[in-house]
């Protein structure tokens, strides 16, 4: 079935990062971890960076600040998984050859969502990671959405347009 | 000045681009996998710097997600006040764009 997707966490990132950091340089979707040495002296560094790529996990954004580095991950839906993988990024940046440059750094976190909870605070804490809520209006719609997604009369109404469309043989 | 019609990455290097201006264009396309006639949204810019060389060119963007990247910088033209450092990794569907940003000093 042909199904129209919406790049949330996509313009979530890219207005966030615009408003809150417009005078540093930030990365977009930036590989991380090492790159073996061994493929560069063979291929060289480009190609070895392409080759290595379906193995190199990306990170949201990295915002490029005097002192430190800092490594985003936006979520609107699966909030903890973002903020499980943000530790897990942190230990591959100082084997990162894109980043060489910029290190020393201290390499710090940032879970970006749309909503907290208690939990998810007392989890980033644990994980010294700092959740910023940043909810522009258009999200609301989206969050909104979401959370009328679980409910019985949503299903229920989802339920009968799926019957009808199967009905009709529309998409 | 270099003549350049349109700016064509190469997968997994790098071009620094600066843009000066920017319109979407519905324009009609072939499907390469069912070879039929589609129609696609397309955000084009008109690039005049492309690896500090000066250039007068187009960069076209058809993917959702790498649009989506600059879309807080069109309603502004704020692109203006930065360079773009545009990585184009993997192919096809898991085709990623890193894209970083540097404010014109």
């Amino acid at each position: 079935m042909a199904r129209k997707t919406r790049q949330v966490e996509t313009r979530l990132i890219a207005e966030y990062l615009k408003e809150r950091y417009p005078e540093f340089t930030f990365i977009m979707k930036q590989p991380l971890g090492a790159v073996s040495e061994e493929l560069m002296k063979e291929e060289g560094y480009e190609r070895a960076i392409k080759v290595m790529r379906p193995f190199r996990p990306e990170v949201d954004a990295v915002v490029i600040l005097p002192a430190n580095l800092l490594i985003i991950e936006a979520k609107v839906w699966s909030v903890v998984n973002g903020l499980a993988k943000l530790p897990l990024y942190k230990s591959l940046v100082p084997v990162t050859p894109e980043l060489k440059q910029y290190m020393p750094r201290n390499v710090m976190m940032q879970l970006v969502v749309g909503w907290t909870n208690p939990n998810l605070e007392i989890m980033a804490r644990a994980m010294d990671v700092e959740v910023k809520v940043y909810r522009p209006e258009w999200l609301e719609e989206v969050v909104e959405g979401m959370h009328k997604y679980w409910t019985s009369e949503y299903q229920a109404e989802r339920q009968a347009k799926i019957r009808m469309r199967e009905y009709f043989g529309v998409e | 000045m270099v003549l350049e019609n349109y700016v064509i990455l190469e997968t997994g290097v790098p071009a620094r681009l600066h843009f000066t201006d920017h319109v979407t264009q519905r324009r009609t396309t072939t499907d390469p996998l069912t070879g039929q006639p589609t129609t696609r949204n397309v955000l084009v810019f008109d690039v005049d710097r492309l690896d500090g060389r000066e250039v007068f060119a187009k960069y076209s963007i058809m993917a959702e997600k790498h649009a989506g990247q600059f879309g807080p910088y069109l309603p502004d033209k704020s692109y203006r006040g930065y360079d773009f450092l545009i990585t184009k990794t993997g192919e096809g569907f898991r085709t990623s764009w890193s894209l970083q940003v540097i404010p014109k000093a």
